[in-house]
């Protein structure tokens, strides 16, 4: 990690090609430690392809990536030590029942067996529904899933989480609610790199956002200034004028 | 190692389901029930050997002939009536199988060398096991009568000659040779006593790979369709640890349920086959030509059955990773079956090393095949070729992983697809 400007994470010149189609075009970023980073566009602007770049599920065509200090290429064990990544339509194991599935999660992070109850009690107070986790997976509702599954991700404290489209398919309720948790948790330290295309939503959570479009990052500031720099009431608003 | 436990464990529990455990129950509660059925059949079958007889001529000579027929270990049932009719009549309404008729005269007949005939009736009331044993008896009765009738005349004729030395004068005295062990006994036997003995390792070996495969690949596929996959890759822990735990369970489960199967099969068999127990002589045959396993050769057939299961297995994780859904799952099975179905058909109905070079090779190439050649090799003490199919599974084995390792290692994991009626493989983007 950079002690000196605090950075945990930066993206450099980032391509990624699917046979002919480009879908990253050089995206670069930073990511500073116990900030919410969020990268907003359309669908197939590039979001998820960078996120799971970074979350070492999908090599780089060119570019590079280091997250506190440690090249994704050469040492990719190494950063999911640091990470958890909590995908767009991500599940959970059906068979296993939430507190299973939770303690299973939690072994491989724990380094003596209390860190897991540790763990456990976290997530407890972050899905609020401790008497429906001796059930399987398989009964709970997507809104129940959801939360599970950012328990899952923020229970470790980890150094960064890397949610895609965290409050997808959630009601207002549910979306507030999860947007408070991952509000809490960066107060503790974590820092968080997320994805939406709510952009609304960004502009409530995050501390700065890369505008992303076609692969390349069009923008990048604190939601205030970009809606200061282009004269806009939102963050939507801003995303038109820069594609427009 | 910690993290792979944790791994290994949930993998079992995703693979033992409760209709797993169902359908395991299930399937030895049913082969238990049909192998008890057929096995009482065979009992019927053989132990039925009740005749009913219609004696006409009721000469001291018939008597003396169905006596004949007693001690050769028929049950002689005779019937009073009153005429022929009315003992087919009875025969008809009774649970008789099989009516003797022997016609007025007979004797007397016979005593002129001018014999009559005996009418047999076997009266089918089903087409069960048991009733198709009926017509065998009567060509035993008839063999019998037959036996008796040429021994008592050669007998009065040629009292100082034994009448199985007039019939079969020239004897034979059978020798097996297994390589350069020499034994007396029939090579029929012999042969007979190795099939029976060996026909389960290719039915086990067959059941185990079908099983672990499948339970790699619906674990993959459910990994997919779940949308679990991508999580577990982020997870701070190798992804040849991941490849091996999801093989290790597959292996571990697909043995148990295999062991299971094999359990319900054996009672299902046991059925047809009877009670196929070797005789004290023929076990010491088969001691002195060298035909038994000793505890080493079965550490070499448990070794190679091995190696073709881990062989499946890394076989099924590269499938595996081009399923998308369990539906895709059942679809990619089909190459590896055909795989182990042509080593699996040619060891039950033919002798590989009688089949040509070229095709011996290609054979040969599937590592399925050595497991299933292995144990008639052993038998026959050619090891150099189990030692050598061992030695190729391995080397294929350690290929298999290196790829499946190669393959988890990047993003082929999440992107390589077969899709059908396009070429090969595609990228999703």
């Amino acid at each position: 990690m950079d002690i000196l400007d605090n950075i945990i994470l930066r993206a450099n010149n980032l391509r990624k090609n699917y046979g002919k189609f480009e879908a990253l075009k050089g995206v670069s970023f930073e990511v500073k430690k116990g900030e919410i980073f969020a990268l907003i566009g359309p669908n197939g602007a590039g979001k998820t392809t960078t996120l799971r770049i970074v979350a070492t599920l999908l090599t780089p065509t060119d570019g590079s990536v280091e997250f506190m200090g440690f090249d994704l290429r050469k040492n990719p064990d190494k950063i999911r030590q640091g990470i958890t990544y909590l995908p767009e339509e991500a599940g959970a194991y059906k068979n296993l029942t939430g507190l299973d599935y939770l303690k299973f999660m939690a072994n491989f992070y724990a380094e003596k067996p209390q860190d897991v109850d540790m763990y456990i009690e976290r997530a407890i107070k972050i899905v609020g529904f401790k008497d429906r986790l001796k059930d399987k997976v398989g009964t709970y509702s997507k809104g129940m899933t959801r939360k599970l599954l950012l328990a899952r991700a923020l229970m470790t404290k980890p150094k960064l989480a890397i949610l895609d489209e965290p409050t997808s398919g959630l009601d207002v309720i549910n979306s507030l609610e999860i947007r408070e948790v991952i509000r809490g948790f960066v107060e503790e330290g974590v820092s968080v790199l997320l994805s939406s295309h709510n952009m609304l939503e960004i502009d409530f959570l995050s501390d700065r956002v890369a505008i992303i479009d076609k692969g390349h990052i069009l923008e990048i500031g604190e939601p205030k200034a970009l809606k200061e720099k282009y004269s806009a009431d939102n963050l939507e608003e801003v995303f038109r004028r820069l594609v427009q | 190692m910690r993290k792979f436990t944790n791994l290994l464990k949930k993998e079992v529990k995703e693979l033992i389901t409760f209709q797993l455990i169902v359908s395991l129950v299930f399937t030895i509660g049913m082969f238990y029930f049909i192998g008890n059925i057929v096995q009482s059949e065979v009992q019927k079958a053989e132990e039925k050997r009740d005749i009913h007889v219609f004696n006409l001529d009721n000469s001291q000579e018939s008597k003396a002939l169905l006596d004949g027929l007693s001690y050769a270990g028929f049950k002689v049932n005779l019937l009073e009536k009153k005429d022929k009719a009315e003992a087919i009549e009875y025969a008809k309404n009774s649970n008789i199988s099989l009516l003797i008729v022997i016609p007025e005269g007979f004797s007397e007949a016979a005593s002129k060398f001018q014999f009559k005939e005996i009418e047999a009736y076997s009266f089918i009331r089903s087409f069960s096991m048991t009733s198709s044993a009926n017509a065998a008896i009567v060509d035993q009765v008839i063999s019998e009568i037959n036996k008796l009738l040429s021994n008592n005349f050669l007998k009065t004729n040629f009292p100082d000659f034994n009448p199985e030395d007039i019939k079969n004068p020239i004897k034979s005295r059978d020798f097996v040779v297994v390589k350069d062990i020499m034994a007396e006994g029939s090579a029929a036997e012999v042969s007979n006593i190795v099939y029976s003995q060996s026909i389960f390792i290719p039915v086990i070996l067959m059941m185990i790979i079908v099983f672990s495969s499948q339970m790699v690949l619906s674990a993959m596929a459910m990994e997919k369709q779940d949308k679990t996959l991508e999580t577990l890759l982020t997870v701070p822990i190798s992804r040849n640890q991941i490849v091996i735990a999801k093989m290790a369970a597959s292996a571990l489960v697909g043995l148990i349920s295999a062991g299971i199967y094999m359990l319900g099969f054996r009672y299902y068999m046991g059925g047809f086959m009877g009670n196929i127990q070797e005789s004290g002589q023929l076990n010491e045959l088969m001691q002195k030509l060298g035909l038994q396993f000793t505890s080493g050769d079965y550490v070499v057939l448990g070794i190679s059955i091995f190696l073709a299961i881990l062989c499946a297995l890394g076989l099924t994780i590269i499938l595996g990773v081009m399923v998308e859904d369990l539906k895709s799952a059942q679809t990619m099975i089909l190459p590896l079956i055909f795989l182990v179905m042509i080593p699996y058909f040619i060891s039950l109905f033919s002798d590989i090393n009688s089949l040509s070079l070229p095709v011996k090779i290609l054979i040969m190439l599937i590592p399925f095949s050595h497991p299933f050649i292995a144990s008639q090799n052993i038998l026959l003490g050619n090891y150099a070729v189990v030692f050598y199919g061992i030695l190729y599974m391995l080397a294929v084995f350690i290929i298999l992983i290196f790829i499946c390792g190669r393959i988890f290692s990047t993003d082929r994991v999440l992107t390589m697809k077969l899709r059908f009626g396009k070429k090969g493989f595609a990228k999703n983007s």
